[in-house]
């Protein structure tokens, strides 16, 4: 269970001169992709936070959606950690309604592959649940089509999402920054024979 | 389960099946049990590199204000912003391991953290930016191209993205030195001192050679370094000696030859007692580097401060809010966004 | 101005002199602002704003080569020439960018004004007659959105975070205020450029920035000093005679450049 994984102090909002909680970024490339987890990013709120994703994670193309999330909202589990949780044994359907019982919705991210890769995983889908470890057996049972390798639940009302109306002058300008792009620079190999045969620059 | 003391023999388990993910190609991630002496390594390796990343910003840094003209002034700004960004993504994948990025900052502003000593020496012509792009970052990715295979999950993505954003850097001074090579008798002489000052402290920045790096047969063992010190320096030799004279410059080792039996380049011996004494703290620019960083910190501090004073009240409202029956109102700020995107 | 703006229209001698200045004093803004914002990189209060400023800056700067550009265009200078060969003197840049960072709070502040009178100056501008201008517009107003919403979140928290912030956001406007209506003066050829429809009525956008600027402080709880005395006639941006925190901008902006005349590029 996350739980028990040392928690560093970053996640939690810290009085004194603290460096501001941590929020979990998932960004999304394009409209065909999911949302990835990407990274995170300090902030001191909510809104701040989105703007800070932008900051960090769309320095460069592409971006169409960005959403953050405060870490301590987000519950992971390794694939080690899942040994012993067994998947929800009946198939996925609405929770059965009891009194008092309020569903809590959950965002799924899920860890398919070992590939090297900059991102964490993907986002799958989501669940709702009453109780986080009745919403863990649920996602083990809904996405159990890929590896689970390791998973995360993000709890849905602590998300905050840009807005996709903003999606072309947030995410668009990296576009025409070609000057910090590798790929508008002549390689190693062209230069050297450039030099060689003197071809000016 | 981890916060119970283990029997010999449990430990012994563990550590071969976590060896054993490793050896099958397998990333270790948050949550994971790993032994207590590789994550001690990885905190030490990944918040080094993040410091060094951070403090890297500086040098360079400098010579915005007078970069000669606006497409440079453009370039070194992403330049060191990316660096801003790789100390970013750096800490992120250190705070993973359980260290918070305060107990980071407050061990490198003080002085009990190290970062590579490479950024201890000082930028003294426009040309060090072109120099640095093309040896320190050159140096860089041949490192980051062999970390981007660590066994560490967070680690290996964070140097996946970085190794895609670096390679700018390093073509963005081989384009600036070549032209200035190439250039005016000032900008030639200013090229050429550049790498007089730059090519030892790029050499080393590759680290220890292998017979006085304790740590690396363990870390190769676990997947977190893939190749030696002495491998990497080698790589990277092989690659920029010819570069570099092909662009009409002359390295400063007069012992540097190329030997046609093994194919590869050898060097002059390297002065490690610079390299020890700059690593223990008495380089050139040491003390100054840090006070810098101190002092942004410092000066930051009443920021931080408000954005948090701000948040704190902003969620005390909105849980008193709630606590009263009242439909519980997210943030204000927090809705705002979710109006305005 | 129209609505269609159509084919540039054949620009009189004295609407292009006046377009080209115009044009290198929206140049300028940018290029000193861009500048300044990017003294804070490495020096930011935490490393994400680092990175934030950073991007500011590069966006500012890369606003300047595109209002350059169009200077070129005209048949004035190249952008690199404007930037790194003209005497303060030359320059037509605002006080308002011209002054150095200060704290946070001073360039947040002043990044808010600025980013204010940008939000009323380009889209009137994207209305321009003349192409290359509304064109340009556009471009610089698609980063500018990003601008304001980083610069306001900043005003909020800073005048709604501690005493200390308060007070530091309050002294900055004090040092700043007095330098708006410069900012927004006409220079002497912008009248001809409105009746050309390339340029806004300069008093009807003074008014729609100082609305919005006195509507956003008014929001954060935070008065504007007490107006200065009014003036017999607009504060001229060009005029250089006290020199001013630009000269010293200059001679380090400049530096390099200048150390090696012969040198074709950098």
């Amino acid at each position: 269970m996350s739980e028990l994984r040392p928690r560093a102090t970053s996640d939690n909002a810290a009085p004194g001169d603290s460096q501001w909680p941590r929020w979990e970024v998932l960004k999304q490339d394009n409209e065909r992709k999911a949302h990835q987890a990407v990274g995170s990013v300090h902030a001191a709120d909510a809104e701040h936070a989105l703007l800070m994703a932008r900051t960090v994670f769309a320095r460069r193309p592409s971006a169409v959606s960005m959403w953050v999330a405060p870490a301590a909202c987000v519950h992971a589990w390794t694939a080690q950690e899942l040994e012993g949780h067994a998947a929800e044994a009946v198939p996925a359907g609405p929770a059965p309604s009891e009194p008092g019982a309020a569903s809590q919705r959950y965002f799924v991210v899920r860890k398919s592959s070992n590939r090297r890769s900059m991102t964490f995983g993907d986002l799958v889908g989501e669940v709702a649940a009453p109780t986080l470890e009745a919403a863990l057996a649920r996602a083990l049972s809904e996405f159990a089509d890929a590896p689970i390798l390791a998973l995360w639940l993000i709890e849905a009302d602590a998300v905050v999402r840009s807005d996709p109306a903003v999606a072309d002058p947030w995410f668009g300008p990296a576009l025409d920054k070609t000057y910090k792009q590798q790929s508008i620079y002549s390689s190693s190999a062209v230069a050297r024979k450039d030099a060689e045969e003197g071809v000016p620059e | 389960m981890p916060g119970l003391p283990l029997s010999d023999a449990e430990e012994q388990r563990l550590l071969a099946a976590f060896e054993a993910r490793i050896n099958a190609g397998e990333k270790i991630e948050p949550g994971d049990w790993m032994p207590a002496e590789y994550r001690r390594q990885l905190i030490r390796m990944i918040s080094q590199h993040a410091h060094s990343e951070w403090v890297g910003m500086l040098p360079e840094g400098e010579w915005i204000t007078s970069a000669p003209s606006l497409r440079r002034k453009l370039i070194l700004i992403a330049k060191v912003q990316d660096e801003a960004g790789h100390g970013q993504y750096l800490y992120h994948a250190a705070e993973t391991l359980g260290i918070s990025r305060e107990e980071m900052v407050d061990a490198l502003l003080e002085g009990r953290a190290k970062y590579s000593s490479v950024f201890n020496y000082p930028t003294l012509t426009w040309a060090d930016v072109g120099m640095i792009g093309w040896l320190v970052d050159g140096a860089a990715i041949k490192n980051q191209v062999m970390l981007a295979g660590a066994s560490y999950g967070p680690y290996s993505r964070a140097m996946v993205r970085i190794c895609a954003e670096e390679t700018f850097h390093h073509k963005q001074g081989q384009e600036m030195i070549r032209r200035y090579a190439a250039g005016t008798p000032g900008q030639r002489k200013m090229a050429q001192d550049a790498l007089n000052r730059w090519w030892w402290p790029s050499l080393m920045m590759l680290g220890p050679h292998d017979s006085d790096s304790p740590n690396t047969p363990q870390l190769k063992r676990w997947g977190v370094k893939v190749k030696t010190n002495d491998e990497v320096r080698q790589e990277f030799l092989d690659e920029h000696a010819p570069d570099l004279m092909a662009a009409g410059l002359k390295i400063p080792d007069p012992d540097l030859r190329f030997d046609e039996e093994t194919g590869h380049w050898v060097h002059g011996p390297i002065d490690w007692d610079e390299f020890w004494r700059v690593v223990k703290g008495d380089g050139p620019c040491n003390a100054e580097r840090l006070a810098a960083r101190r002092k942004a910190h410092d000066e930051g501090r009443w920021v931080r401060e408000a954005m948090a004073a701000h948040a704190q009240r902003a969620a005390q409202a909105a849980s008193a809010a709630h606590s009263d029956g009242t439909a519980a109102e997210p943030e204000p700020s927090a809705r705002r966004a979710r109006a305005d995107g | 101005m129209s609505e269609d703006p159509g084919p540039p229209l054949p620009l009189t001698a004295a609407v292009r002199e006046a377009l080209i200045e115009r044009l290198t004093a929206l140049g300028d803004d940018e290029l000193v602002l861009g500048h300044r914002d990017s003294e804070w990189t490495g020096h930011g209060p935490i490393l994400e704003e680092d990175i934030a400023i950073a991007n500011v800056a590069q966006d500012e700067i890369g606003h300047a080569v595109l209002w350059y550009e169009l200077v070129q265009g005209l048949g004035g200078p190249e952008p690199d020439e404007l930037a790194f060969t003209r005497e303060a003197a030359a320059f037509h840049s605002a006080g308002l960018v011209e002054q150095p960072k200060g704290d946070w709070a001073f360039t947040m502040l002043r990044q808010f004004l600025f980013d204010s009178y940008e939000a009323e100056l380009l889209p009137r501008l994207m209305r321009s007659s003349y192409a290359p201008v509304a064109e340009v517009a556009a471009k610089v107003n698609r980063e500018e959105l990003f601008h304001l919403r980083h610069s306001g979140l900043w005003l909020e928290r800073l005048a709604h975070g501690t005493d200390e912030s308060r007070r530091r956001l309050v002294a900055a406007l004090d040092t700043l205020w007095p330098l708006l209506p410069q900012l927004l003066a006409p220079l002497p050829g912008d009248a001809a450029l409105t009746v050309a429809g390339i340029y806004p009525d300069t008093s009807e956008l003074e008014g729609a920035v100082m609305q919005r600027i006195t509507g956003a402080l008014e929001r954060v709880d935070v008065a504007p000093p007490k107006a200065a005395a009014a003036r017999s006639e607009p504060p001229d941006r060009r005029d250089r005679s006290s020199g001013g925190p630009l000269v010293a901008l200059l001679a380090e902006m400049q530096s390099v450049a200048r150390n090696d005349p012969l040198a074709e590029g950098w």
